[in-house]
């Protein structure tokens, strides 16, 4: 979100895009050797899967890598309905023309940026069989429609995520794809870290406040073999940290982003909010 | 005393009559007298006319006629009242009771009061003397109850009459029950809970019978139903998940088997086990004794060391093995036991509840704050119940006081308690309490008496590896399958002192666990069977060597035998709503399922971006395949589907929260399943297994891909039961070889278990089938086979993640929930 602040608001920007110089980086705290491991890898330029649970800070991790190495930081959503021509590029009608138009991979290819592809097992398998070529020493895209090949800009990185999720069993990637990458494992941060991050992430966050939403949180995901799909995730640790700095009581911001979102149990809503009393009483 | 010649002369007849009868009334005449000379010959009159009509209750009507007078200050009135009972034959125990309580009805219910409850019972002895008789001999006091007046009464007896109307219910069988229903439920309650006793009263007059004195199970759950205050028994998964939050997992929860009749509910602990009420008075004070229980097994309460050294600093011996009474703590004391027994628990809770406040914040002043908000306190007992908020006030707010400094280290012991309470005991001015209520009104809610159960002396971590609870009861039950394998509904033990036996009842908890580990049996000992019907031989891995044992495990594929309609047609019934519901969603879903195919090379649509690709590419001078149309149509089948249920013993188990048992919940799923696949149209297999020995893994096949769902299998289903062990490894090698010959792409294994892999023959190495298992998970993945495990086994989270990893396993601790969910988790697992 700092990232953007330098930016404009409200205008399109174009999606390659550079950080620029003068603009605050985006806020990350470490977990553990993970921006040693990002840095090896993009000097080697290996492609990277970024493996854990919703809200735990894989994005966020990028989005600050990329700033880090001055590299522009594209990312594309995967979703079941994405082909590879979204990824890659299609031909469009214009007057009675047809233009090529490049697909966000491929303008990253060309640009050298850092592409992300979020969610990457919701994409059907013929976009994923695309990146193949990107991600071993060929280090090429090709265009098949166009019929040419482009290698790849000497900085371009491929980023994968991957959410090993009950949900997505049958959808696993195909080992050959997964071998193909770096894999880096995220999982949420040590009570210390979340702590760090609530108060960075949501300025005027009292230190005992803080303390009592991770230990929450920390708790919460005691819950997870109770039927939760997703445990309460850092993310909304900070969803709650920011209800209470707008001046919600500390129980009712938790319960709206720590409890509501996540269950529609109501025990485990019960159970939850057990826990929220028990650490606000 | 003088009298006048007409009262002379009838007490000079009443002397012929009984000589012992005149002696009584001499004595109460000298009351009687003074209501003047023609209220004294009414009574004398009525005298000798219940004399006569019945010598009891006769000398029943002199002997109360004293207190009766007394009280009303009348004669006339409650003497016509008693010569009323003068029109039933054998009424003599009614009037017996009217004169003994009538002095009572007055004093309780007033002159217009007690002329009514005269009248109501008037009206039982017309329909029933014996009905009459009960209502006569029961106090008043009872009748009216806490809230008192001539309306409760009316309110108690209404139900009855009408039930009398109705179906011919006597008072005489139902007024005792009647009144303690009222008193715990309110008047409400007593009408259902009197028609259903005269449901059952028709069925069988003991049952009956036995249902109106509150003694038989049926009447004691139906007050439980309908008892007020926080039901815990629906609360089970609620608890299981606060405790797994607090203090991390593996409790054993059961319910006692408390009853209103015994006074305060709490809940307690042996050591092993945390027995919870069906109801206690409110959430709070159920959470927090939910709490500070599970802190007293993880503070160490029984633990073995700590409790050794209380007992020897008591100068006792303790006991080497076996459940241990606290009763010898307290005996030394004789008289005062009560009183040290509750300086005791003061002492032991405060360091309990202070190593709780450790893992639950703000665990003290929660129990502060209930406990200053609870008014009621027993006169008696109220400076236990001060002190003991004294000193959670003390340890909230961290001050120092040397009474109770020893308890509030970290690593204080059970003896250290012991130490502190001698001493408080030593200069304490406490009252004494020899009150059992009074006595449980001490308590502080949340808390409870320590010494309730026997005490199952916890070993140390070291220790208690070697022994497992519950280990050594496992005898070979229910090798021979079926049902005979009823686990013990209600283990659990009654009050201290009277049973240590039956806590030693193993717990269904534990029969999951199957008996393998105790039957003794090594591999070579295993029966031989002969080779023909061996069926079909498997790997099995072996992690001690890390190599595969070739031809190990050997599958029979087999038809059950069993079969049930009935019960398929009961779970059919039962179920429809939920199957009704889970068609809709999968209806709902279908468009997008058979959602229409894109570029098609032929169709009935054109598809719009397939068309704007197409032009765009034959402009750019390429010659693009025309695949430009969509078709509607039912996509080819995509996923297959296999569901493997374990058909181990431990099924049979009932469930704790009652309502039958674990097997009936895993034939709706099956069931359910089953007809939701019907619906879905992707194509389905059953299986279920069990094991004994690695000769004899059985698998039955309830319906295979290429058939078709019929009668029969649905009945296969209502007769599915539990027998014999787990053998994961084999079963899952099975049905894995069975998807050969399946076309689909995506192919899933989904296996419904209730426990750990385990055999006879694993000599008690769990870990070897886990690695097993492990590894034919691993050999189906390679096949393109997804496992996939869903499993009401709340303790799976502690293996399920190796064998079948992360993501790929559901533990569901809501067992009722198994029926509904288990088409809903395919349906997810499909997307």
């Amino acid at each position: 979100m700092k990232t953007a602040a330098a930016r404009q608001r409200g205008v399109e920007h174009d999606i390659v895009q550079a950080p620029q110089v003068g603009e605050a980086p985006p806020y990350y705290q470490p977990q553990g050797n993970e921006v040693a491991i990002f840095e090896a890898a993009y000097k080697r330029r290996l492609p990277v899967m970024l493996k854990g649970p919703t809200g735990c800070g894989k994005t966020r991790f990028l989005e600050y890598m990329a700033f880090q190495l001055k590299r522009p930081l594209v990312t594309v959503s995967c979703h079941e309905d994405l082909t590879s021509s979204d990824l890659v590029g299609r031909f469009l009608l214009e007057g009675s023309e047809t233009v090529w138009q490049d697909g966000p991979l491929t303008r990253a290819v060309k640009a050298g940026a850092i592409c992300y592809l979020d969610e990457i097992v919701e994409a059907r398998t013929d976009s994923t069989v695309v990146i193949h070529s990107l991600t071993d020493h060929r280090r090429k895209l090709a265009i098949e429609k166009k019929g040419v090949e482009i290698d790849a800009h000497e900085d371009f990185m491929l980023v994968i995520s991957y959410n090993p999720g009950y949900q997505t069993v049958l959808k696993d990637l195909k080992p050959s794809t997964k071998q193909r990458f770096i894999a880096i494992n995220f999982d949420f941060p040590s009570e210390e870290v979340e702590r760090k991050v609530l108060v960075n992430e949501v300025p005027g966050t009292k230190p005992e406040i803080a303390q009592q939403l991770v230990a929450i949180g920390r708790k919460a995901r005691l819950l997870k073999d109770h039927g939760l799909e997703e445990s309460t995730s850092t993310r909304a640790l900070v969803y709650a940290a920011s209800m209470i700095a707008a001046g919600l009581d500390p129980v009712s911001a938790c319960q709206v982003a720590m409890v509501n979102p996540i269950t529609d149990d109501l025990e485990l809503a019960d159970a939850l909010m057990e826990i929220v009393n028990a650490h606000f009483a | 005393m003088k009298h006048t010649p007409a009262i002379d002369q009838s007490l000079a007849e009443l002397q012929v009559l009984s000589a012992a009868a005149h002696r009584e009334i001499e004595s109460v005449l000298p009351q009687i007298a003074p209501h003047g000379e023609a209220d004294t010959l009414h009574w004398l009159a009525a005298c000798r006319a219940l004399l006569g009509f019945e010598r009891e209750a006769g000398l029943a009507f002199i002997r109360g006629s004293r207190e009766a007078e007394q009280v009303s200050e009348e004669v006339l009135p409650w003497t016509g009242q008693a010569l009323a009972f003068m029109q039933w034959r054998a009424s003599w125990r009614a009037l017996e009771g009217f004169m003994a309580n009538v002095a009572g009805a007055y004093g309780a219910l007033g002159h217009a009061g007690e002329k009514r409850w005269a009248e109501l019972g008037f009206a039982w002895c017309v329909r029933q003397i014996e009905s009459g008789a009960a209502y006569f001999t029961t106090p008043v006091i009872d009748l009216a109850g806490r809230q008192g007046g001539i309306t409760a009464i009316e309110q108690l007896l209404a139900p009855a009459e009408e039930l009398y109307e109705s179906r011919k219910l006597m008072l005489g069988t139902c007024l005792g029950g009647a009144i303690r229903v009222r008193n715990l439920l309110g008047a409400q309650a007593i009408l259902p809970w009197a028609s259903r006793g005269a449901d059952i009263l028709q069925t069988g007059r003991t049952r009956g019978e036995a249902y109106f004195r509150l003694e038989s199970e049926e009447s004691l759950s139906m007050l439980l139903e309908h008892l007020p205050g926080y039901r815990l028994t629906d609360r089970n998964r609620l608890l299981g998940m606060l405790l797994d939050v607090w203090f991390g997992g593996e409790f054993d929860l059961r319910e006692s088997t408390w009853s209103p009749e015994k006074g305060r509910p709490f809940i307690e602990t042996d050591g092993r086990t945390i027995y919870f009420p069906a109801v206690m008075a409110d959430r709070e004070e159920a959470i927090l004794a939910l709490l500070h229980t599970a802190g007293h097994m993880r503070a160490r309460t029984f633990d073995r060391a700590g409790m050794e050294e209380m007992f020897l600093e008591a100068g006792l011996d303790f006991p080497k093995a076996g459940a241990v009474s606290w009763a010898p703590l307290f005996l030394r004391y004789g008289e005062d036991a009560l009183r040290f027994q509750l300086i005791f628990d003061i002492c032991e809770d405060l360091r309990v509840d202070a190593a709780v406040q450790c893992s639950v914040p703000n665990y003290l002043r929660r129990l502060a704050r209930a406990a200053r908000a609870l008014g009621v306190r027993h006169a008696e007992t109220a400076p236990y119940f001060d002190l003991a908020l004294e000193s959670i006030e003390i340890a909230a707010a961290g001050r120092a006081d040397p009474r109770f400094a020893s308890l509030l280290e970290p690593g204080a012991s059970v003896a250290d308690a012991w130490r502190a309470a001698v001493k408080l005991y030593s200069g304490s001015d406490l009252p004494a309490v020899t009150d059992l209520e009074a006595f449980h009104l001490a308590y502080l809610p949340g808390r409870s008496p320590n010494a309730m159960r026997m005490a199952h002396p916890q070993e140390t971590d070291d220790q208690s590896q070697q022994q497992q609870p519950g280990t050594d009861q496992q005898s070979q039950q229910g090798e021979e399958g079926g049902e005979e394998t009823e686990a013990p509904k209600n283990a659990e033990s009654g009050e201290q002192g009277e049973d240590g036996e039956k806590q030693e009842v193993p717990s269904y908890g534990d029969s999951s666990g199957q008996a393998a580990r105790a039957s003794g049996k090594s591999e070579q000992e295993g029966p031989n069977h002969g080779s023909s019907d061996k069926g079909i031989p498997y790997p099995e891995w072996d992690y001690r060597e890390s190599r595969y044992k070739r031809n190990w495990s050997w599958v029979q594929e087999k038809r059950l035998a069993e079969s049930n309609m009935t019960e398929t047609n009961r779970l059919m019934s039962q179920y429809a709503l939920a199957l009704k519901r889970l068609k809709k969603a999968i209806q709902a879903q279908k468009p997008t399922r058979a959602a229409p195919l894109t570029q098609q090379l032929d169709g009935d649509d054109m598809d719009l971006n397939a068309v704007v690709a197409y032009v765009a590419e034959k402009r750019a001078g390429r010659s693009p395949r025309p695949t430009i149309y969509k078709r509607r149509e039912i996509r080819q089948r995509e996923v297959a589907v296999t569901l493997l249920a374990d058909m181990s013993t431990s099924i049979m188990q009932h469930l704790p929260e009652g309502g039958g048992r674990l097997v009936d919940r895993i034939r709706a799923g099956v069931l359910l399943f089953a007809e939701s696949m019907e619906e879905v149209g992707d194509a389905y297999s059953i299986a279920g297994f069990c094991s004994k020995y690695r000769d004899n893994v059985s698998y039955y096949n309830l319906k295979n891909f290429n058939e078709a769902m019929s009668d029969d299998i649905r009945a296969q289903i209502g007769g599915m039961s539990g027998r014999l062990a787990t053998r994961m490894g084999a079963a899952i090698r099975h049905a894995t070889a069975s998807f050969e010959g399946v076309e689909s792409r995506r192919r899933l294994l989904l296996l419904l278990s209730d426990g750990r892999p385990e055999d006879y023959d694993d000599g008690g190495d769990r870990r070897y089938l886990h690695e097993d298992t492990r590894m034919a998970v691993k050999e189906a993945v390679a096949k393109g086979v997804h496992p996939f495990c869903v499993t009401v086994d709340t303790m799976a989270n502690q293996y399920l993640p190796q064998i079948f990893g992360p993501g790929h396993y559901l533990v569901l601790d809501h067992i009722n929930s198994l029926p509904n969910k288990l088409p809903e988790i395919y349906l997810r697992l499909r997307r």
